[in-house]
């Protein structure tokens, strides 16, 4: 239950998950809204799949939950969250790469005109995900983290734990590998010479 | 003039696309991880999942448990006790193989200091 005046809307997050950690269910709901959306983009953008995004996002959520009473003061929640949300990415693109099959495109909720645009979206992020598949795991996170996050390199160096010219250079070979992998298939994905239809 | 990569425009599109598309919880996810959160308050942090272990269980495991910490001290103060009172066959050995019989303070000190009776004090 959301409430207008709620005395944690300004709190910081650290602040949230003490009062988590001390039986406080508001603190929840607060972290929830500030969070979750995030957390659930960054799992779709990375999986091209809403249904996997939304596991990948509740079980990121779960890991918060439980680390709460545990929670360092100067720790940042949204990169721990971007760390998590990638990590447990990775782990589905791996089972991917290995040819576990995974579900396809959603089906479409209902019929209206825009059904085939959206499907040809969705067929577009599949693509994307499928492709960042095939990268090693550091350069799938590097690439996802500055070029569908739109995250600046020293952010991504913060998540990754690794330095900027790390950074730089794997997204520099990823995307250089994501472009051998989406080569040539600019029609079939939808793309004419005037960018998507 | 600067030539772009067909291939490099339409990677810039996708993640162009991919950055706007909006993608907004519904109730139903948001009901679920409220759930998780109530649940995980009310089972207190009791962990799920198998701790890990200490650095005494890890070095249990690493010398095969219990019983080989039994054995272990046993062997440690017999080899002690072997050391401090040796038999007479460990020391015709030692002997044999030495040339000559060596005498170890297990404490580094002077044996005098702690085994000396009252008459040896008479040295003083």
């Amino acid at each position: 239950m959301r409430d207008a005046a709620d005395p944690f809307a300004d709190a910081a997050d650290a602040v949230l998950l003490q009062a988590f950690a001390a039986g406080d269910r508001q603190a929840a709901a607060v972290l929830t809204a500030r969070h979750l959306p995030q957390v659930l983009g960054q799992a779709t953008r990375m999986l091209g799949n809403r249904a996997e995004a939304e596991d990948v996002a509740q079980d990121a959520m779960m890991r918060l939950w439980q680390t709460a009473p545990d929670w360092r003061d100067e720790a940042q929640v949204g990169t721990w969250l971007y760390r998590v949300v990638a990590n447990l990415c990775i782990d589905r693109l791996r089972k991917r790469r290995r040819g576990v099959p995974l579900d396809t495109v959603d089906d479409p909720a209902d019929e209206a005109p825009s059904v085939t645009a959206r499907m040809q979206t969705q067929a577009r992020m599949r693509a994307l995900s499928d492709a960042l598949a095939e990268l090693p795991d550091r350069q799938a996170q590097a690439v996802a983290l500055r070029h569908l996050e739109g995250l600046a390199n020293p952010e991504i160096a913060r998540i990754m734990d690794i330095s900027v010219r790390s950074v730089e250079s794997l997204t520099a070979r990823g995307k250089r590998a994501l472009q051998a992998l989406m080569a040539g298939r600019k029609a079939e994905l939808g793309y004419g010479d005037d960018g998507p239809e | 003039m600067v030539m772009t990569d067909p291939n490099d425009d339409m990677l810039e599109a996708l993640f162009a696309e991919a950055r706007g598309a909006s993608v907004a919880p519904d109730d139903a996810l948001t009901a679920r991880v409220l759930a998780d959160a109530a649940r995980v308050q009310a089972a207190g942090w009791a962990r799920p999942e198998v701790p890990q272990p200490g650095l005494w269980q890890r070095f249990l495991d690493m010398i095969g448990g219990w019983p080989a910490l039994g054995g272990l001290a046993t062997a440690t103060v017999a080899g002690f006790w072997i050391g401090v009172a040796p038999p007479t066959s460990v020391s015709d050995l030692t002997a044999s193989l030495i040339g000559d019989e060596v005498s170890l303070s297990p404490l580094g000190l002077q044996d005098d200091l702690f085994f000396t009776d009252a008459e040896g004090q008479s040295d003083g």
